[in-house]
């Protein structure tokens, strides 16, 4: 048996590859120590808790991602043929779906406080020997949480698309929106201040609803990725060019009279089969293994296409 | 850049506000120069019942706190389950009885920080929820009263 051949990303890909697992580090960190600033502040706030959970959350994709990173590039095997790439796409799902579900979960609890009326009681800190009102306190860690994720966001958005690694996208996309949830916070936190208790919960759902439209964004995503969905960009979700190339390359073969082609996903990576005509039957082996080569080398992406002659083609629909 | 500064603006325009925060219900407003509506159940040494107004280490506390607000204090006894739930009701401001942060009340009333740490007991006084420019003001005071209670309550 024939596995597929062992993929690396070609060398001046390898760069941005390294420099994305870099930066995925810091964000792990940085993140690590958001969630523990706010948490110590976080007090009564329902908007600070809903934040408090979307950094905690917004972790997923950048440990997914890490995790993936690890594994996807191990050698297929006998018990494993086709490679170890999916295990990007399963990432993909589980952040996805913690996203989803949580957001589900917050915009009911912060329903729950307006509904039950339930204020908010943010009180003294004691920080250096000054005595004030934890609201501050919570403000400034709510800066921390997201301003710097920003700047990360901006840095990991051209790496994702570069890589076509769609978990590294989500994240990128995640973080750079992140002002918006800290600004809600912190708009909602202020609104206590005035003693419009509710501010805090509206806030609250708000970001709930970013964080359940994230989520199932994503999650639609992942599902039809694993469903072996067309291959389409990272960045706008549009079905590959590849795809066209690679029938048309085929198509101004002489020897081929007509062509299709399916691919799939499999993580970074495409495979798929064309399915091919022969106008005539002399070197045939040969020249398919040429054309496989040949669409080899029109991109990295395109990891796998098996070539295969057949009588005739369906009619398209 | 421009929405940093903006923020730091906001931030130091609110810190620079006397009124802020501010209560939903404006308990702070009310009891300023007027009436501190304070529920209070027995619990020597913290709260001592007697035939007039209570004494007790807290009663102590309140009233010194009340004296600062330029308020009169209405006293209501009763027991402690009763106080929470007309706290819950906003009829007290305030409720004292030797509480600890242990107390598993929590639902629809909050308590201040803790003032005093006797032991494991972590002392604390119940107030209504949400009322912030309150609170911070009885947490603020209650801070400053730390050094001397400690000595007062020294064994």
């Amino acid at each position: 048996m024939r596995p597929i051949e062992n993929f690396e990303y070609p060398p001046d890909l390898q760069k941005d590859f390294e420099k994305a697992k870099k930066l995925e580090w810091i964000t792990v960190f940085y993140l690590l120590s958001a969630i523990v600033v706010m948490y110590l502040t976080m007090g009564n706030s329902q908007a600070m808790k809903t934040a408090w959970f979307e950094d905690l959350l917004s972790l997923t994709p950048s440990v997914s991602f890490l995790i993936s990173a690890r594994i996807f590039s191990r050698k297929p095997n006998e018990e494993f043929p086709y490679g170890y790439h999916r295990v990007v796409s399963i990432a993909y799902l589980c952040s996805s779906l913690a996203l989803f579900a949580v957001g589900g979960f917050l915009l009911l609890d912060s329903g729950m406080t307006i509904v039950e009326q339930d204020r908010p009681t943010i009180g003294m800190i004691t920080l250096f020997g000054h005595s004030f009102w934890l609201g501050y306190l919570m403000i400034g860690a709510l800066i921390y949480g997201s301003v710097p994720a920003v700047f990360l966001g901006r840095m990991k958005l051209p790496l994702a698309e570069r890589l076509h690694e769609k978990n590294l996208y989500t994240d990128a996309e995640m973080n750079k929106a992140d002002w918006m949830t800290g600004l809600a916070a912190i708009v909602g936190i202020i609104g206590i201040g005035f003693g419009l208790w509710w501010a805090d919960s509206a806030a609250a759902a708000l970001i709930s609803l970013d964080i359940l439209h994230d989520g199932y964004k994503n999650l639609k995503q992942a599902v039809v990725d694993l469903m072996n969905q067309e291959p389409k960009t990272v960045n706008n979700q549009e079905t590959d060019p590849l795809i066209k190339l690679v029938r048309e390359h085929l198509s101004r073969k002489t020897w081929i009279r007509d062509v299709q082609v399916r691919l799939r996903e499999e993580g970074h990576i495409y495979m798929g089969e064309a399915f091919v005509v022969p106008a005539e039957d002399l070197n045939l082996t040969q020249h398919i293994e040429e054309a496989a080569q040949e669409i080899k080398n029109i991109n990295w992406r395109l990891h796998e296409v098996v070539i295969t002659p057949v009588k005739e083609l369906p009619e398209p629909d | 850049m421009k929405i940093k500064v903006l923020f730091l603006l906001g931030i130091w325009l609110f810190a620079g506000c006397e009124n802020y925060p501010k209560d939903p219900d404006k308990t702070l407003e009310k009891v300023r120069h007027g009436t501190l509506v304070v529920g209070y159940a027995e619990n020597p040494p913290w709260v001592i019942k007697t035939a007039t107004e209570p004494g007790g280490i807290e009663a102590q506390l309140i009233k010194e706190f009340a004296a600062g607000l330029g308020a009169r204090i209405q006293w209501q006894n009763d027991t402690e389950q009763d106080l929470f739930e007309r706290l819950e009701k906003k009829e007290l401001h305030l409720v004292i009885a030797g509480l600890t942060d242990k107390n598993a009340w929590k639902s629809k009333i909050s308590f201040t920080k803790p003032y005093l740490q006797k032991e494991k007991d972590k002392h604390v006084m119940a107030v209504q929820k949400g009322e912030n420019a309150f609170v911070l003001e009885l947490e603020k005071f209650l801070k400053n009263q730390e050094e001397k209670l400690k000595k007062t309550t020294a064994p």
